[in-house]
Order: C-alpha cells, then structure tokens, then sequence
C-alpha cells in the first residue's frame, strides 16, 4: 500500500514539470499559433542560466528569477527576430524552431560544455509521512506549478487582457478595428510562455540534473499534454499533464518499465483519435476572417 | 670568374635540391582519420576520443613521429564529426577511405556505428580501433580471419564478460562487510538501448555467478525523473542496486534512490570518482562505483594522474566519460609500434599480426595490453568504494577478470 500511495505522490510531482512545460506550449501554440519546437530549448536554457548563477555564488530563488527574465527576452527576440516573419506560414515558424534548437543546443554547448550540469538540492529534505517519502523541493515544485496555473488561468479568463487576447483568437481582425493590438499581444503570450520555459528549466535542474539535450526529450511530453487537454486551454494542460503523470507513475510501478514512455504517448494517440479537439477543447491561434 | 659563378651554381642547386629532399621527408604524412560525436547526443562519449586521439598524436609528433623504415611520419588527423548519426558516420568514414586515403581509423563511440564502419574500413584494408565492447557478438574466428569483414577492425575495450566478471566480484567484495547480512539480492537497472541490454546480460550472469538473485529493470533511455521506475525496485527489497550503464542516467537516477532510500547499498557503472567528488554527493549507504577502464578521480598511479593531467590541460571536460579517453588513446602508440616494426604504413597485414603478437605496456592496466585471436584487449576493472556520508575519500581496488566466462555467457 506504501508503494502504491508513494507512486501517487510520484506521478503528482512528475505532472508539475510537464504542467509547466505544457501550458508555455499551449499558450504559444494555442493562442499565439506559432509552433515553437525550441521551446524545449528555451526550458534547457533556463536551467543552465540558474545553474550557471547558482554556481556563481547566487541564492537559487534568484537565480530562477534571473533565468526567468533572461528566457523571457530570449522569447523576445526569438519572436520579434524570427516568428514574426512566419505568422502567415506557421510551416515555416515550425521548421525554423526545429533549426532554432539545434543551435541553442550547441551555442550551450560551445559557451558551457557537452557536460551535464546539476546544483544542489535548494531544500535538501525529505519528509516522511506514514512510510511515504516526500522530497521538499518536488513539494515546491507542486506549489509553484499551482500558483502559475491560477495566474495563467484568472489572466486569461478574468482580466481585461486575457478577454482582448481571447477576442483576437476569435477573429483577429475584428478585433483589430476594436483597436487592440494583436501583434502585440501574439508577442506577450510568446514572451510570458518563455518566461514560464524560464521558470520550468529551473526547477527542473533543482530536481534532475540536465544537458544540453534536455529540451528536445522534454518537448515532446510538452506538445503531448497540450494537445491532450487541447490547445490553448490552460485547463487542459493541468489535465493532460495529471493524466500523463499518473499513466507514467502507474504504469512504471507496475506495467513494463521500459515501455514507459511508450504507455504515455499510447493515451495521447488515443485522446486524439477519440477527440481530436483534446479532452478539454482547444484553439488554433489567431484567426482573420 | 665563370667556374666559379658556375661552381657556386651548382652549390645553390645542390642545396636546393638537398632542402627539398630534407622537406619531402620533413613532410612524409601519416594519415588518421577520426569519427566521433562533436554533436549530437553522444557528444560526451564522442568528444574523449577526439581529445585522446590530439593528445596521443602530439605526444607521438612531438617526440620526433613515427620511424618506419628510414622514414619518419608525423601523424595528421583527420577528425570527422558524426553528427551522433549513422548516416554522417558512414559518409564520414567513405571520405575518410576514398577521398583522404587514412591508413586508420579511430572511432566510433556506438556498436552499430562502429559496425558500419567496419564495413567500409573493412574491404579498404584500412585499421579501425573501436572501444565498444558489444563488437564481442561479432568478432569471431570467421570474422576476423584474413578476408573476413572485421580482419582489420580492433576491439579497445575488454570483452564485456571479463568486464562484468571483475566488476561485479570487487562490487561484492567491497560492500559485503559493510552490509548488516551478506548480500544476496541484486537489482540490476539499466537503459533500454541496444548498448544497455548487451552489457546487462553479461553482468546478470556474472553477478549470478557470484550466488546473487538478480532482478533486470530496464527503463526507458531518456528518462529524466526516475522515481516511479525507482519506487517500483524499493517495492523489490533489493540488498544491492546496480546502476548498470550509462554514467549521465546513473548521475540523474542516483540522488533521487537515495532520497527515497531505495536500496541499503548502491553500485554506480561509469560514475568517475572524480565526478562524484565533484558533484558532492554523499550517502549515509555504502556506494561503489567503476570506470572503465581507470579511474580519473583517484587513481592512485603516477601513469593514470599524470595522462588525465595532461589530458585535461588539453582542455577536455571533466565528464563521467572521461576515463573512456583512455580506450582510444594507449593503440595510437600500439599503432605506431606495429607500423615500426612492419617497416612501411601500406602492409596492413603486416600491421594486423604485429599488433597481435604485441605486449604493450600502456596507461590503462598495470599488466601490459594484448589483443587475443578475436582482436579484442583484456586488462582489469578499477572498483572504488567510497566513505558513507563523504564525497571525497575512497578505497579502490584493481580486479582482474575471471579466467572464464561464467555458466549461461557464451561470451559473445
């Protein structure tokens, strides 16, 4: 029964990091349209900024604060520089983002090394509750992945810009001529999604240690949970990312555990057979008329 | 006058002609060609053979090149870099063979990868050192014969049940009289990749010959959050979990066992105590580990301390695969031996039987390397065990491998 409650325990904390990973996805794809493979890239980013800052002497919690500014304005960049010339042909955004984290890979590699990096544990303890161990900084890791999913979810529902931003998914153009500036706001999710890459990558190297290839392992859970909750729906990358956790936890502690992964995607491919639109509806970006 | 505007032009044209005799032989070149990972996700593994290879072949230039003959030969390096993929190495190797004319290749860091190159280095007549042991399940008496496919192609690695042989008997002999009763059940955790389930089933069996009851978890190869998978072997009760291959997964599985207190004694495969040094870990349970195929963090001989010295000047990374550097970089000089003693660098024959009949005293085992009829090396297993509760005090011991594979390992 202990390792069965301790699997629980697992899968919530293993969903926490997908969460995150999941909703910068599904805001980017969802609502700014843009397919960002390198987002991956921007999470292994982050968590080479907080190691190289932790490692240089800095708190972690500022060093996640700096890794989150620092992953924002590379989101900046990569939005204004290169995305925005591919708005009208998300093909060419995706193909450019597939290029975009080969070379954030090896332009770590080229400043950082090929080495994997680590920090030490910022919390460093374990507490046990009725035979079930709990790792402090995974408890963390739960709480701010709640806090920025209620963040992300009351801006998007409640505020006066999640409600212009919702509008120019609607119909761009309308919503243009009601003057809210849309590009702009394509650039905000872009940026607020990079920044929550920012936020991921540096956890995640609180908790594991990573490489420069730790991107391109993690987007594909990403695109998973958002396309499962569907696209766009913070709502539903919670929910994707609780139902991958518990099938990985599950199935690792008492299916086959080399095939993992595979129990994961087998659900996604099923979710999207039975309800292409994901569990819990999604978008497809901005829309013209 | 004229004789002697004459004489002094004959001199001039003398010393011309002996400057450019004394150039040509200044510039007699042996070509080495190298493919490895500089990208892609072997890199780490890929990058130790590209160090080992500029570190051998600037000691060997250096020290005046290679005396073939009355020639001497300075080694050029071709280095390739393989991308991590196949395609890239096979193209890699092609041009290396046809277009640059190398008389050998080191290279690469995977079996399958190594295989296809064989199959080009193979009918080109031209050496191929490559370190993985999983050659072993095709190296064979055919195989390696004159016109077979791997006549020309050299195993750097020792085979994989001497390996596991010596390592899982100093695992045992390390931990046993730490643990409160005589160990007697193994869990050996590994990557699901082709690499990790050739090198798990000669290390179950060797570990089953030393009287464990070994249970096989494999997990996915990119795993990063290990706790499940861990949670399920704590269910196991295992007295000893074996981290089996590869050192980067063992680096991210390990803390998170011992945070949910897997195991009352761990092994780590191809975790470096220099590494683990580094990384500050520490556990309160008795932990070992081993490099393959000597350690860079504690090896107590002046050879091995003064090779990583160098080696790491050179401005290699201070990785978990470093110690591999060491598998590529002692044949560079058996390479040359074999060469001196054929007398000419286009006898490939030549070069395959001496280097068959050859005893070398190298960096990476106390008893010189020889290479036995199937091309492959042997030499020991360091096996290191580490203070509980320090990062920085261990107790090494060198383990040779058993004299024989053990019941159930046909050895391949």
């Amino acid at each position: 029964m202990e390792i069965f409650i301790q699997q629980l325990v697992n899968s919530l904390s293993v969903a926490s990091v997908t969460i995150l990973i999941g909703i910068g996805i599904t805001l980017i794809f969802g609502l700014a349209g843009i397919v960002n493979f390198a987002h991956g890239e921007f999470l292994m980013v982050g968590g080479m900024i907080t190691w190289f800052l932790v490692t240089s002497g800095l708190n972690f919690f500022a060093a996640l604060l700096g890794a989150m500014i620092l992953v924002g304005a590379l989101g900046f960049i990569a939005e204004r520089g290169l995305f925005r010339f591919t708005l009208e042909r998300p093909m060419n955004g995706f193909i450019m983002s597939i290029g975009m984290s080969v070379i954030l890979q090896h332009v770590v590699i080229r400043i950082f090394n090929e080495v994997q990096k680590t920090i030490p544990d910022p919390i460093g303890k374990v507490w046990v509750i009725g035979g079930v161990d709990i790792i402090a900084m995974r408890g963390v890791v739960v709480a701010l992945t709640a806090v920025v999913v209620a963040i992300t979810y009351f801006g998007i529902s409640r505020s006066r810009y999640g409600m212009a931003l919702r509008a120019s998914i609607a119909d761009q153009d309308t919503a243009a001529l009601m003057g809210i500036p849309v590009r702009r706001y394509v650039t905000g999710v872009f940026v607020y999604g990079s920044v929550l890459a920012g936020l991921g990558g540096a956890l995640m190297i609180a908790l594991f240690p990573i490489t420069p290839f730790t991107g391109s392992v993690v987007i594909i859970r990403g695109f998973a949970v958002s396309l499962i909750g569907g696209l766009g729906n913070v709502g539903g990358a919670v929910g994707g990312g609780l139902l991958l956790g518990l099938v990985d936890g599950l199935s690792a502690g008492y299916g086959f555990p080399e095939w993992t992964d595979a129990y994961s995607l087998v659900v996604m491919i099923a979710i999207l057979i039975v309800r292409p639109q994901g569990l819990f509806g999604g978008t497809l970006g901005p829309r013209s008329t | 006058m004229k004789n002697l505007k004459f004489g002094a032009l004959l001199m001039t044209a003398a010393l011309t002609g002996l400057l450019a005799q004394l150039s040509r032989a200044a510039d007699e070149e042996l070509k080495i060609g190298v493919v490895a990972a500089e990208s892609g996700s072997f890199v780490s593994a890929g990058n130790t053979i590209v160090a080992a290879a500029k570190l051998a072949s600037q000691q060997i230039n250096d020290g005046g090149g290679v005396k073939v003959g009355d020639k001497t030969y300075k080694i050029n390096l071709y280095i390739r870099d393989n991308r991590t993929d196949v395609n890239v190495t096979i193209a890699a190797a092609r041009e290396l063979v046809n277009d640059v004319g190398v008389k050998a290749i080191w290279g690469t860091e995977t079996h399958d990868f190594s295989v296809s190159m064989a199959k080009i280095t193979g009918p080109a007549k031209v050496i191929q050192f490559s370190g993985n042991s999983s050659l072993g399940a095709v190296l064979d008496d055919k195989s390696v014969a004159p016109g077979g496919w791997l006549h020309y192609t050299f195993q750097s690695e020792p085979q994989e049940w001497q390996r596991s042989g010596s390592t899982a008997k100093g695992v045992l002999s390390l931990l046993t009289p730490l643990l409160a009763h005589a160990p007697k059940h193994s869990v050996v955790f590994v990557g699901n990749d082709a690499t990790g389930q050739y090198l798990s089933s000669h290390y179950v069996k060797a570990l089953e010959a030393e009287g464990q009851t070994v249970d096989l978890v494999k997990y996915p190869p990119d795993t990063t959050d290990f706790s499940p998978l861990l949670t399920r072997v704590k269910g196991m009760n295992p007295d000893i979990v074996h981290f089996w291959y590869n050192g980067d997964s063992t680096l991210t599985a390990f803390p998170q066992a011992l945070k949910l207190d897997v195991s009352p004694a761990y092994f780590l495969f191809g975790v470096d105590p220099g590494i683990y040094q580094q990384r500050q870990l520490r556990s309160d349970k008795p932990v070992t580990m081993s490099c393959v195929p000597v350690c860079w963090g504690s090896s107590p001989y002046p050879a091995v301390q003064d090779y990583f010295k160098k080696y790491f000047d050179l401005g290699a990374s201070k990785g978990p695969q470093s110690s591999v550097s060491l598998l590529y970089y002692d044949y560079f000089f058996m390479y040359a031996k074999a060469l001196e003693q054929v007398g000419s660098i286009d006898k490939p024959d030549a070069v395959v039987d001496a280097l068959l009949k050859m005893s070398y005293q190298g960096v990476v085992s106390p008893v010189p390397l020889t290479f036995n009829p199937h091309h492959q090396v042997t030499f020991a297993t360091e096996v290191c065990l580490v203070k509980p509760n320090t990062s920085d005090q261990f107790n090494c011991t060198v383990e040779q491998p058993p004299p024989a594979p053990p019941a159930g390992d046909s050895g391949g």
